[in-house]
């Protein structure tokens, strides 16, 4: 009889808790995370600063997740970090992928985990052909030329124009970066990290862009995307704000969006352009309060 | 003459090259060729608008090609230069001639799949017109053995307003001692693109290449590219030469060698020279590694960084 009642009792505080959870409006909790950090802390190369400081947060599976913050505020060291460059080791911290520690994994076997990068300024190499280059990651090779062509018309290339190039400096850097993300997607990772990917694009291209973003979700990857910009990050389900270095919020992309122009002090900008369409507004007092609560009112 | 008097070990070499040899065989597929079995001619198929006459000497054969004036040649012309020997000496002596407003690809199939101690010579003499287009590639395989010895010797004369395209493929098996010298002489408004390829895989290989393009005309043009990797103990070498030597010429060589393993060793040399005040020649060069950037973005799709390097590699070595 005491087993059945410490059993409901502990159903019973699992019930709470999740009631708790939901009352919070917590989206981390409960969910499955695909990718997690733990007081990540990343140096510079030589050791002598620290460039992240002691960053955690998590990424659901299936999401589409920003990660903004000014110029040198430390994205891209994390997109590095995250994805194992050589010279890019945290001096503290673990990193989980599906729940497996990867913080001392090479490069190469997170890659085979079932993650990749996107570079913001991906090489440009003589002799390498596009089909050969996004095939490099697919597990598996059969039917290959048709997988190709696929993989360039998610990212809006003609295949028949692509097939016969190399990634050379004969392409554009807009065709370049659709190069680099049709390599990615055609491996089909479980998580793909791409680092500004709009940057040097124009608006009407940004378009383009948020489709894109739209069909890999569809594959059911997660994206943890690197961004600048506001309406590249609205696709975004979650941010997170990093700030020198430091981490200022996981949430919903709106809140974190918001959170970044109070710090800036952005409130123009911020009522023009970010929380009017979608649904997805403030009302002025709370936005009034979180530009208080960073002293920019 | 059927298909089995020519040595199937030969046929067969090129295939890593993507080349099937057996389409060159007399009565197979088009165009002009000529076959010889290390010092005896196999085979000679002429078409219209080509002389193609070979002539046996003691130690090989003194082949003649003329492009007739006027001619545009759909097919390529084949040349094969096969030895099915461990060792002895094949001498080529290759006089080719393309006559003014001609258009041609020649290609030169040079074969040795069972080398131990070969030697291959060849002292060509090659004269273009004006107004003409010339393609000539020659592809080399010296087998997995210990390679041949080859030492290739050309002069090359490329008329006014003709495009020469000349390309050099040594990056399958095992070279050997090579030891490569062309000349080629540019004259008014011509255009020469010489691009040279070889991979040197370990102690026995020494590839040493030197391209000279005089740029003799005025306004005449040139790219020269060498591209080279060594491993394992390999050791290439490459001489990239560029002289303007007439008024408005504009020239530039490239060298790139990437360098794997203990004890390989790859170099370097762009030597360029203007003699004229208004000809310009330019030339890049790198040696070493690839860029880690390069490694990088390959291993994030899952390779090794051996695995990625071969792909470099290859990628770097590929006829464009
Ligand atoms: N060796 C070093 N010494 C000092 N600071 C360094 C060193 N290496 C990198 N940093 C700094 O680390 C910071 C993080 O750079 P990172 O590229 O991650 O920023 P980012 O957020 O991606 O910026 P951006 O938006 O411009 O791409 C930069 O401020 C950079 O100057
Ligand atoms: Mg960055």
């Amino acid at each position: 009889m005491s087993i059945n009642l410490d059993f409901y009792s502990i159903f019973l505080k699992y019930l709470l808790n999740i009631v708790f959870i939901y009352l919070n409006n917590n989206h981390f909790e409960g969910f499955k995370l695909l990718l997690e950090l733990k007081d990540i802390t990343i140096p510079t190369e030589d050791g002598k600063c620290v460039i992240v400081n002691n960053i955690s947060f998590g990424v659901k599976e299936g999401s589409i997740h920003a990660v903004i913050g000014p110029n040198g505020s430390g994205k891209s060291t994390l997109a590095y970090t995250i994805m194992g460059l050589q010279t890019f080791n945290p001096t503290q911290g673990k990193i989980y992928f599906d729940g497996i520690d990867i913080t001392n994994m090479s490069l190469t076997q997170r890659a085979k985990l079932g993650m990749t990068l996107a570079w913001q300024e991906p090489a440009r190499i003589d002799g390498l052909t596009v089909p050969d280059y996004i095939a490099l990651g697919m597990k598996d090779k059969t039917n290959m030329k048709e997988k190709v062509r696929e993989a360039l018309e998610i990212v809006n290339l003609e295949p028949e124009r692509y097939i016969n190039r190399t990634i050379d400096e004969s392409l554009s850097g807009g065709e370049r970066k659709r190069v680099e993300l049709a390599a990615a997607i055609a491996m089909r990772p479980r998580l793909i990290i791409l680092d500004e990917p709009d940057s040097g694009l124009d608006m009407i291209v940004i378009e383009d862009f948020l489709n894109i973003f739209n069909k890999i979700k569809n594959l059911e990857m997660t994206i943890l995307l690197i961004t600048h910009r506001e309406d590249i990050g609205m696709v975004a389900d979650y941010g997170t704000l990093i700030w020198r270095g430091n981490h200022i919020l996981t949430d919903e992309f709106p809140k974190v969006m918001l959170r970044y122009c109070a710090k800036a002090g952005l409130k123009e900008f911020c009522k023009r352009t970010l929380f009017t369409n979608d649904g997805k507004c403030f009302d002025e007092d709370y936005i009034d309060r979180i530009f208080r609560e960073e002293g920019t009112l | 003459m059927t298909d089995s008097d020519y040595p199937e070990e030969i046929l067969q070499s090129l295939e890593d090259y993507n080349i099937d040899m057996r389409d060159f065989l007399p009565g197979h597929g088009g165009g002009a060729k000529l076959l010889l079995d290390f010092n005896k001619i196999k085979g000679v198929e002429q078409i219209e608008g080509i002389i193609l006459k070979g002539r046996e000497i003691a130690n090989g054969i003194v082949a003649d090609v003329v492009i007739k004036e006027g001619s545009k040649i759909e097919e390529p012309v084949h040349l094969c230069f096969g030895v099915n020997k461990e060792k002895g000496i094949q001498e080529i002596f290759p006089r080719i001639i393309a006559e003014d407003n001609t258009d041609v690809k020649i290609q030169a199939h040079c074969s040795f799949p069972k080398a131990n101690g070969l030697i291959h010579k060849m002292f060509g003499h090659f004269y273009i017109g004006k107004n003409c287009n010339f393609n000539y590639s020659e592809t080399h395989y010296h087998g997995e053995n210990s390679g041949a010895l080859v030492a290739p010797v050309a002069y090359m004369y490329v008329g006014e307003n003709s495009v020469f395209e000349n390309n050099f493929n040594l990056t399958k098996g095992t070279p050997g001692k090579v030891k490569i010298m062309l000349d080629i002489y540019a004259m008014k408004n011509s255009v020469i693109r010489s691009n040279i390829r070889a991979f040197g895989k370990n102690k026995k290989d020494s590839v040493r290449i030197r391209d000279a393009i005089y740029l003799e005309g005025e306004n005449a043009r040139s790219v020269l590219k060498m591209r080279a990797a060594a491993r394992d103990g390999g050791e290439v070498l490459m001489y990239g030469i560029t002289e303007g030597n007439a008024p408005h010429c504009n020239g530039h060589v490239e060298c790139s060698e990437i360098v794997l393993g203990k004890g390989s060793i790859c170099r370097a040399r762009p030597f360029i020279r203007a003699t004229d005040p208004t000809s310009s020649v330019s030339h890049e060069a790198s040696l070493g590694r690839f860029p880690q950037k390069w490694l990088d973005e390959l291993m994030a799709k899952g390779l090794t960084e051996k695995e990625a390097t071969e792909v470099l590699i290859e990628a770097m070595l590929r006829e464009e």
